[in-house]
């Protein structure tokens, strides 16, 4: 008779030794973080020799001016518009794409990769970038930065939404196409629906996106209150920048805000 | 009170409905279906043929095939070899618009109730109409036409859920799940009705409930039932003819009454 065979024998260890070609991997990355150190031009005397100057100017942003509220205040509605107007085209524009770009719904491969390197195109070129563009290509203001934000939320929101239809059930789409109801149909009553909770967050968190980048736009001539803050920097009004910044930070709070609400809401409601 | 103007939703029907239903039968013959990258088939030469107004029972151990073969007589699946009539008419040769023409005749009803989560138990019943017109009017219930939301609301009461009507489906329990599926097809107005395990995922008194629903509507509508289960109890009690499948073929095909509980046992040996 032959003896049981010992249990614990096949216990995994409690930890796994690395592989020769991890640990030099690591090594390597550990070298090239210590390396990047001196790259990235950190410095404790650089910090410490700017600590007072921040003190003052923080302390000649106290107290914050109010003499061009009016025009910032303005400034600060533009942005917003241009963030919303750029993001409601942007994501209208998405929705195309990424059907084009879904592998359960692109007609075929090659327009499949087509697309999505498109898109990935678009997003991987910084907005700071698509400004300049458009900044020479229809001059300063803002519908450059509208375009851009139209840009940078397809680049993001094509991708995401391509992938929130790809994770949608097939089953309802199987079950109506096995009666007979077309490709069209399919998608409107199933894919669009399943995809939505994902679509809507998708747009709504690329609305606070585009608000945040809307405010740096205006830095290279693209519209909004970037425009404004760099002036006020450049012209050493620091406590007119302070307003700037505290009403920057009022509209991405509210925007922030506003669309946490607004999802909840939508996300509950029958159709 | 808005009339309806579907004569199904009431349970009567026109002469042409009528012979529509007399012509709508399934023959199969000599289907076979591998799967890529496997060597066996899943099964080989089936044939069989479902005659109008009958309830047929496909049986056979998990793996057998039973599902793959209810895609295959529709073609969600493809087959590799075999024929296919529904209604006297090949659905071999067919593509796109006149397939889809074909399969407005053919309800069908899965084990995972396969209705849109989100969308409310009218809009997904409205969805049965779907076979028959397309465009927004099918989509949601609230562009349908009175009618139409008329009859999928009478649909809805015939499986006893005309007060969830306003419902999401995802807030629904299986059974009810399965209830709004069923009510899909109703609306649909199928001759020939597929169910893929429809009480699989039920307990056992809502499976029944559902069976019970299922034989109430085939005899008030001369509804063809083509429906597959692992209890043996429904296909000798819902069914007129049992099919087999085992050992990758039909190793069954015959009268309900001629079987018992241990011969029909042997095809999940």
């Amino acid at each position: 008779m032959s003896e049981p065979a010992n249990p614990l024998a096949s216990m995994p260890h409690r930890f796994e030794t690395p592989s020769w070609i991890n640990t030099g991997l690591f090594a390597l990355f550990l070298g090239f973080f210590l390396w990047s150190l001196q790259g990235a031009g950190l410095s404790l005397t650089d910090l410490l020799t700017g600590l007072p100057n921040m003190a003052q100017v923080a302390g000649e942003m106290m107290p914050p001016a109010t003499d061009r509220l009016v025009p910032v205040a303005q400034s600060i509605l533009v942005t917003f518009q241009m963030a919303l107007v750029g993001t409601v085209i942007g994501v209208l524009l998405s929705i195309p794409m990424a059907l084009l770009a879904a592998r359960n719904t692109s007609p075929h491969p090659a327009v499949r990769h087509l697309v999505r390197s498109v898109v990935s195109f678009m997003r991987t070129v910084p907005d700071l970038a698509w400004a300049l563009f458009f900044v020479v290509s229809v001059g300063l203001g803002a519908f450059a930065g509208t375009l851009t934000i139209i840009v940078d939320t397809i680049g993001f929101c094509a991708r995401f939404f391509a992938e929130a239809m790809e994770e949608v059930d097939p089953g309802p789409s199987e079950a109506l196409a096995s009666i007979g109801a077309s490709p069209i149909d399919r998608m409107a009553v199933v894919l669009l629906p399943g995809a939505m909770p994902s679509m809507i967050n998708t747009s709504l968190f690329s609305l606070e996106k585009a608000v945040r980048s809307s405010v740096i736009l205006g830095l290279v001539g693209a519209g909004g209150i970037g425009a404004e803050l760099a002036v006020s920097m450049e012209m050493f009004r620091y406590d007119q920048a302070a307003t700037i910044i505290l009403l920057i930070f009022m509209l991405v709070f509210s925007v922030e805000q506003l669309s946490s609400r607004l999802r909840n809401r939508l996300m509950d409601r029958p159709h | 009170m808005e009339s309806l103007a579907h004569p199904a939703a009431s349970g009567t029907a026109t002469p042409a409905q009528e012979q529509a239903r007399t012509l709508t039968s399934l023959t199969v013959s000599g289907l076979t279906k591998r799967f890529a990258g496997s060597d066996m088939p899943v099964f080989r030469d089936v044939g069989f043929e479902v005659l109008p107004g009958q309830s047929v029972a496909l049986i056979g151990a998990n793996g057998a095939g039973k599902s793959t073969l209810l895609r295959c007589c529709v073609r969600l699946i493809e087959p590799d070899a075999g024929e296919i009539l529904l209604g006297g008419e090949s659905l071999s040769d067919k593509r796109g618009r006149a397939l889809r023409q074909s399969r407005q005749r053919v309800g069908f009803v899965f084990q995972k109730h396969c209705l849109v989560p989100r969308l409310s138990v009218l809009s997904n019943v409205l969805h049965g109409n779907l076979a028959h017109g397309c465009g927004p009017r099918n989509w949601l219930q609230g562009l349908a036409r009175d009618e139409d939301r008329q009859r999928a609301m009478d649909c809805l009461e015939q499986v006893g859920l005309a007060d969830h009507a306003s419902k999401r489906c995802d807030q629904l329990s299986g059974g009810q799940s399965q209830r709004v599926a069923i009510a899909r097809a109703l609306m649909q107005d199928p001759t020939l009705l597929f169910a893929d395990e429809p009480t699989a995922s039920l307990d056992p008194q809502s499976g029944e409930a559902v069976m019970e629903l299922f034989g109430e509507l085939c005899g008030k509508r001369r509804l063809t039932l083509f429906f597959v289960s692992h209890q043996i109890e429904h296909a000798l009690h819902y069914a007129d003819r049992v099919l087999g499948l085992k050992d990758r073929r039909l190793g069954l095909d015959s009268a309900s009454s001629g079987q018992t509980l241990t011969s029909l046992r042997e095809f999940y040996v």
